[in-house]
């Protein structure tokens, strides 16, 4: 337990609370989720923080008394540079204070999950053979493949991730899920001032396991666009596809019963203000209000698309195999023109290969993965490939209140406020289980003890902005993604910020909290817009969640890398269908964007392959 | 046009998904490609062989298709149908070429069993690099793929002087019974027009040798073979009517052209003549009568040939041989009409088609040796006749026997008037030894031929 110290000085632990020793050992099984670089930076900052202490006080943190590490801390936080990096440092304790200090509610018997075709790639054959290969079985390749394989075709999905039940969701902790269900241990984040942390899924069902079940059809002037500007002709047919995507998805709104105080108080601070606002439209029917959604839902209401499309596809025939990362697509370039997809190469987790022969492949591994894998196959010839990335960056601001909030119990993401929709701001009342909010407790030691224990009386708002496309994935092997944030971006992100404190005041907050440790807390709106006039955008603890725009499809061949009708420029034989073929931000929760993108891919692409075999035959 | 053929051996082990144990399995495998095989580009072939999988297949007769593309596609894909335990099973596995393995890659074949499409198992093949490289290597042939049909056209190009011939040898399986089917053109030195002529002979192993002659009849200059008299001798088709007998025989090619006399010499005639085999084996299917018997065959073993040419040899004697197992035998040793040529003994000029591989490797060795040394040498007389060589690593003995009653004689005459005399016998004997060098002269094959040989000695 390499943080006992640090962990019992920011904690300000003075062994009166049994929990608070169960702490060090959470956050080193937690850490040991990570990957080698973040822990690595974990542990270094762990040890800096110990050697001031050792400087300031001759002794480490593990052998000072309570009050001595306090004011070890204290002399620390007094230096206002050092307060984003210990912010940073507090992230992973605070994830495991509040697991061991709120254990997650006992899940109700969760329901049998519909079933599916899963095959762990240690018992796939090495060399198999398939119709259609589909790179991932998150939104966008969960439907191509269900369409693929309604149409006949015998589809091969290979997930990196491994599949999870949700029977086993409701067995284990929230944070133990979190690890195993993130790329990365949840750790992934753009490099860039400031950087953002981008959560992506990783698992049978992709990112829709960890969401939060909002889904926005993709609004009428993005369409248009799409349309218009892009040449994304395929965009004038969404209305119906997302149409058939909400049926699958049993998308409505979600009732207010189980809402819980969090969403309650956004719409009551919304209505005051008479900003427009309602209960978000989500994939849940019959949700019990777990806040769980992001480590999985315990109780199965949520329709991932492992319980909703996925099986549709089995039960046609399509496999999944999982634990499969894929190394590249393979090309045969015998024959004039372009190269030729002829299947994929993937690799297992014991570093043994398998390939699978397929005229066709999918590529919906997401707008992170999807570039690499691209440029692994060396199909990475296009100038824009893995440019254009929209993340959707968002921020979170809390507000206290008198009575207890509990904001994790009800709907994790449960009211939209629509009013600044137009000046491209969502905001959606935004809890999470204990820890797992984007939002950073201010304060150290017994200050931050404090906060801990009264974060029953914290509602939580989150907001996210479209953003121009400022980001960039590079990388082959390995995503490093790029994203510096625009200017305009950053003035919406504290018009955001102050929408959010707003509401929270009109909600009837006594103090705001805005999570920037310079400026931590207003009690007045007139006390947050002069506290917001001190600090800039880049001092926001700042997430973004809807990577998209990587592999964009559009009619300028100079500008898309994919064309008007989502197939890989350069290649015969490659489809694009996830978050990455969207020609631009959708500025909205991108599922059913997503899903639809990849029916309007698929579909037509099976009509094309049937007029060619019409016309061949004639 | 150039194929490629080559042979492989594969070992590894296999595991069927409903039977634990791991089986092992040997894969013997003769590819077939009907193009040059060309690494950075794509060829498809045939591949034939035997399969052994421990305790569930024993398959002499597994086929299959090849994907050889290493560089191209940067895989070598096998599809091989079999039977095992009374199960039609389909192998389908590739090598995944890597340069940075590049041993490796390409000598392990993972590979998936499916029965009815469905997978029932799978393993890995491995190539045995130390023991299995050089018979690999040495294995590669590229065979030219040539249509037999294009030797079978007429050659002569209006010149005086000129003869050719479409003969047809083949033995009854059932009876024994030898048939020489004979159509010949003879274009006269002294510039009259060309005739066409010809004779079909029986040689039932027991009673008279039969024969009957057609033409002369003026020639009609077919496009595709030889026609005359009522007599036709066509790609694939052998047919005629003259006396009482009657034929009308379908050819099936079996092996490729073998050209007993230097390649180039057929292809630019400036030898006294020249003789080849469009196919070195055929099996011929049909009727054929002599007026006293009418023989239905079945897959009767023998050969056409073409002659082309200025003339009969001062002196010749001509042997072809079917050894069985696809090998074949066929031996010319002739002494020429040309001034100084003549004073030497006979020129041997003999194509020895075994185990797929044809020797000597080039035509002339038999005849000129290297350098006038070591050429094989004929003995040449009736009723037997020799003929023996001998090259650096192998050597070979025929020796010939026409028994005179199953020998026929025909005279005829050449282009210049002269007249030939041939004695032919389809039911001749013949023995073959054939050595090879290894410490001493140790036997390689030998073949017994009785009254399945096909042999003639004539003279003018």
């Amino acid at each position: 337990m390499t943080a006992r110290g640090l962990v019992a000085a920011l904690l300000a632990d003075t062994g009166d609370e049994e929990w608070l020793a169960r702490v060090p050992g959470r956050l080193d099984t937690f850490l040991s989720a990570l990957p080698g670089p973040v822990r690595a930076g974990v542990h270094a900052a762990a040890t800096a923080v110990d050697a001031y202490a050792v400087l300031h006080s001759g002794r480490r943190l593990a052998a000072l008394t309570p009050d001595e590490r306090e004011t070890v801390l204290n002399s620390l936080a007094a230096r206002p540079g050092l307060l984003p990096a210990l912010d940073l440092l507090k992230v992973p304790v605070l994830l495991a204070a509040a697991t061991e200090r709120t254990p997650a509610p006992r899940a109700p018997v969760a329901p049998d999950d519909p079933p599916l075709d899963c095959i762990p790639a240690a018992e796939w054959p090495a060399r198999a053979t398939a119709d259609a290969v589909v790179v991932g079985s998150g939104a966008g390749g969960a439907v191509a493949a269900r369409t693929l394989a309604r149409a006949g075709l015998a589809v091969v999905v290979l997930e990196e991730g491994e599949h999870h039940t949700t029977a086993s969701f409701g067995r284990r902790a929230p944070l133990d899920r979190f690890t195993d269900l993130y790329r990365d241990g949840g750790a992934t984040a753009t490099l860039g001032n400031p950087p953002l942390l981008l959560p992506v899924g990783r698992a049978v069902g992709g990112t829709t396991v960890v969401n939060s079940g909002t889904c926005y059809r993709t609004p009428d002037q993005v369409l248009a666009r799409w349309s218009s500007r892009h040449g994304f002709h395929l965009a004038d047919g969404f209305p119906a596809r997302l149409d058939e995507i909400e049926s699958t998805l049993r998308v409505a709104t979600q009732p207010l019963d189980v809402l819980g105080t969090n969403g309650l108080l956004a719409l009551a601070g919304a209505e005051r203000l008479g900003w427009r606002a309602g209960p978000l439209r989500r994939n849940a029917p019959g949700c019990k209000g777990s806040c769980q959604c992001v480590v999985g839902c315990p109780t199965g209401a949520k329709q991932s698309v492992q319980l909703s499309v996925l099986p549709d596809a089995c039960a046609h025939g399509a496999r999944i195999v999982t634990g499969a990362r894929v190394q590249r697509i393979l090309l045969d370039h015998d024959h004039p023109g372009p190269p030729r997809a002829a299947g994929i190469l993937a690799r297992r987790a014991d570093g043994s290969e398998l390939e699978i022969l397929s005229p066709l492949v999918v590529t919906a591994a997401g707008a992170l993965q999807t570039p690499p894998l691209l440029r692994r196959s060396g199909l990475g010839g296009h100038p824009r490939l893995g440019r254009n990335l929209s993340v959707h960056p968002a921020t979170s601001v809390a507000g206290r209140f008198t009575e207890p909030v509990t904001s994790w119990a009800g709907v994790l993401q449960s009211t939209g406020v629509e009013e600044l929709h137009d000046r491209g701001i969502l905001i959606e009342a935004t809890a999470s289980p204990p820890g797992m909010s984007s939002f950073v407790l201010p304060g150290v030691g017994r200050s931050l003890r404090r906060e801990l224990e009264g974060a029953d009386r914290l509602a939580i708002l989150g907001a996210m902005i479209a953003d121009r496309p400022a980001g960039r994935v590079l990388g082959r092997d390995r995503t490093l993604v790029r994203y510096r944030l625009d200017p305009r971006d950053g003035a919406r992100l504290m018009t955001a910020v102050r929408a959010m404190g707003r509401i929270l005041f009109a909600a009837g907050a006594h103090e705001v909290l805005t999570g920037v440790p310079r400026a931590p807390r207003a009690r007045t709106l007139a006390e947050l817009d002069a506290l917001l006039t001190r600090i800039t955008p880049r001092e926001l603890h700042l997430s973004a969640f809807h990577p998209t725009g990587t592999v964009a499809a559009g009619s300028d061949p100079q500008r898309a890398p994919a064309d008007a009708e989502g197939r890989l420029r350069g290649v015969d034989g490659v489809l694009v269908t996830d978050a990455s073929v969207l020609p631009g931000c959708p500025g909205v929760n991108p599922q059913l964007s997503i899903m639809a993108a990849a029916l309007a891919v698929t579909e037509n692409y099976l009509e094309g392959a049937s007029s060619n075999r019409t016309s061949t035959a004639a | 046009m150039r194929g490629t053929s080559f042979t492989e051996t594969m070992l590894g082990t296999v595991r069927l998904d409903t039977a634990d144990p791991v089986r092992r399995i040997r894969l013997d495998l003769r590819a077939e490609a009907d193009a040059v095989l060309r690494p950075h580009r794509t060829t498809r072939a045939r591949i034939g062989g035997h399969i052994r999988i421990t305790g569930l297949a024993d398959d002499p007769d597994a086929t299959g298709e090849l994907e050889i593309s290493p560089v191209a596609r940067r895989r070598i894909r096998y599809r091989l149908t079999f039977t095992a335990d009374g199960r039609s099973l389909t192998l389908d596995g590739w090598k995944s070429v890597s340069p940075r393995h590049p041993v490796k890659s390409m000598t392990v074949l993972p590979f998936t069993l499916y029965e009815d499409g469905a997978r029932i198992g799978g393993g890995t093949l491995r190539f045995p690099v130390t023991t299995g490289l050089a018979p690999f290597l040495l294995s590669f042939r590229f065979p030219r793929r040539e249509d037999p049909a294009q030797y079978l056209a007429p050659r002569w190009d209006g010149s005086p002087g000129r003869t050719e011939v479409w003969y047809t040898t083949l033995t009854d399986p059932t009876t024994g019974t030898g048939i020489w089917l004979h159509h010949e053109l003879v274009a006269p030195t002294d510039g009259s027009a060309p005739h066409a002529h010809g004779w079909a002979a029986a040689f039932p192993p027991e009673g008279e040798v039969r024969h009957v002659r057609f033409g002369p009849v003026p020639w009609s200059s077919p496009a595709h073979g030889f026609t005359a008299d009522g007599v036709l001798a066509a790609p694939g088709q052998l047919s005629g009517s003259v006396g009482d007998f009657q034929w009308d025989l379908a050819e099936q090619p079996v092996s490729e052209p073998l050209f007993t006399f230097p390649r180039w010499s057929w292809r630019h005639p400036v030898l006294p003549a020249a003789q080849m085999l469009p196919a070195a084996r055929a099996t011929y299917d049909g009727t054929f009568s002599d007026g006293k018997r009418t023989l239905t065959l079945r897959g009767a073993p023998g050969a056409s040939a073409r002659i082309h040419g200025q003339g009969n040899a001062r002196r010749w004697a001509w042997l072809h041989a079917d050894l069985g197992g696809g090998d074949v035998l066929e031996v010319i040793a002739a002494v020429s009409m040309r001034p100084v040529l003549r004073r030497l003994p006979p020129l041997v000029f003999l194509r020895l088609r075994h185990q797929g591989r044809t020797w000597p490797r080039r035509a002339e060795r038999s005849a000129v040796g290297l350098f006038g040394v070591g050429r094989f040498r004929a003995r040449i007389g009736l009723p037997d006749w020799t003929v023996t060589g001998r090259t650096l690593l192998r050597r070979i003995r025929i020796e010939v026997t026409q028994p005179a009653e199953r020998t026929l004689a025909l005279d005829y005459r050449d282009p210049d008037g002269a007249p030939a005399v041939c004695r032919n016998s389809e039911s001749a004997d013949a023995k073959i030894l054939l050595e090879r060098w290894w410490g001493h002269w140790r036997t390689e094959a030998t073949w017994t031929l009785q009254g399945t040989a096909h042999a003639e000695v004539g003279d003018r």
